[in-house]
């Protein structure tokens, strides 16, 4: 219970940082210059990661029930579902596919160690 | 004074009922396809995707409009903020292998995001001719949180970002490993990171599974691309927009 407390108000702290950077500076989203503010309070060991671990872990794990009430506003585009569904997919493999070709092979090129293969 | 702040208050106690009523819905859904997920280890039961599968029909046979249901479930949405917050902790799990190759794995990601924004955003305005739909699709290599987020903040359409990233992510993950081999890529780093960037966390569990070690890698790219794309994606993306109006 004390672990849930110290994580819920450690990341409440972070994303109330975010907020006030968002509204001096814009740029980011505020939720994504507290992440960094967490990342960089862990680091600097201001937060105790095995205080923050658990709970943090659960936040995770459970995170994509938030994405539900955006990902429903699909129920609004049937229409362009109906005309462009099968175009938008496509896009979305071609463009997925020629990522990961680039990453794969600069990866292999560049950043392989020689004893480092999964085979 | 009392009765005064009643009058006042926007919603009546059918609108807090209905309200209660869909986000009760939406948690036990989600909780439910989490279990069934659980249960028979299969990763195409993503209880994002069936929690939405189940709700869209329910809420077109109740008649009920999507502002509705987006007003009545507007607490679940701003939870969105804390567990984006919460993504920091795995980025600072990985900060060691981050800072053994920083320069190598910034400008290779760099690189891969600027090209999959430009070529999403230009498709998508080619063939569609919808800027707030290519804003979306160009955002749907990045884990979900981040994606939406970014997508609202450059006033794309925010309800087409989690299918798409759904999309990349399953096909990234499944047939991504096969694709990298026949490309002659085998080394872990190289299929990690390239799932990761392509697909992050559907690529990072399936690619776990499989590979530890790979899944390392992978939830690195996918914590740095995601870090990458919300620097990025906010100055590539007007230039793209200017480059169409």
């Amino acid at each position: 219970m004390k672990n849930i407390l110290y994580t819920a108000i450690a990341i409440g702290f972070c994303l109330g940082l975010g907020k006030l950077v968002n509204f001096y500076f814009t740029g980011l989203p505020s939720s994504l210059y507290g992440m960094i503010f967490y990342c960089l309070l862990l680091q600097l060991s201001w937060l105790n990661p095995e205080k923050i671990s658990q709970a943090n872990y659960w936040v995770i794990k459970n995170m994509g029930v938030c994405f539900v009430p955006a990902a429903v506003g699909v129920i609004n585009h049937f229409d362009l579902l109906k005309h462009h569904g099968f175009t938008i997919v496509l896009s979305i493999f071609f463009t997925t596919f020629v990522l990961l070709t680039f990453v794969g092979l600069a990866a292999e090129r560049y950043l392989t160690d020689p004893d480092e293969h999964s085979n | 004074m009392l009765i005064d702040y009643f009058n006042a208050f926007p919603y009546t106690t059918s609108d807090i009922i209905s309200s209660l009523s869909l986000s009760l819905l939406t948690l036990l859904l989600y909780q439910g396809a989490a279990w069934l997920q659980q249960k028979c280890q299969f990763i195409w039961l993503n209880p994002m995707l069936l929690t939405i599968v189940f709700l869209v029909p329910f809420l077109l046979y109740s008649q009920i409009d999507y502002q509705s249901y987006r007003q009545a479930t507007q607490f679940i949405h701003a939870l969105l903020e804390p567990a984006t917050v919460a993504l920091g902790f795995p980025l600072y799990q990985q900060i060691k292998t981050i800072k053994r190759h920083w320069q190598q794995l910034i400008s290779l990601l760099a690189l891969g995001v600027i090209i999959v924004i430009t070529l999403s955003f230009v498709a998508t305005m080619l063939l569609i001719h919808q800027t707030d739909i290519a804003i979306a699709l160009s955002l749907k290599s990045v884990t979900t949180p981040i994606g939406i987020a970014l997508t609202e903040q450059l006033s794309g359409d925010s309800s087409i970002t989690p299918f798409a990233i759904i999309i990349a992510g399953f096909s990234g993950a499944l047939l991504g490993p096969s694709w990298l081999r026949l490309l002659n890529v085998h080394s872990k780093i190289a299929t990690g990171l390239a799932i990761g960037a392509a697909s992050h966390v559907i690529g990072s569990i399936i690619l776990t599974k499989q590979n530890a070690s790979m899944g390392a890698y992978s939830s690195v790219a996918l914590i740095l691309s995601a870090v990458l794309t919300a620097f990025m994606a906010p100055l590539l993306i007007p230039l793209l927009i200017a480059l169409f109006t």
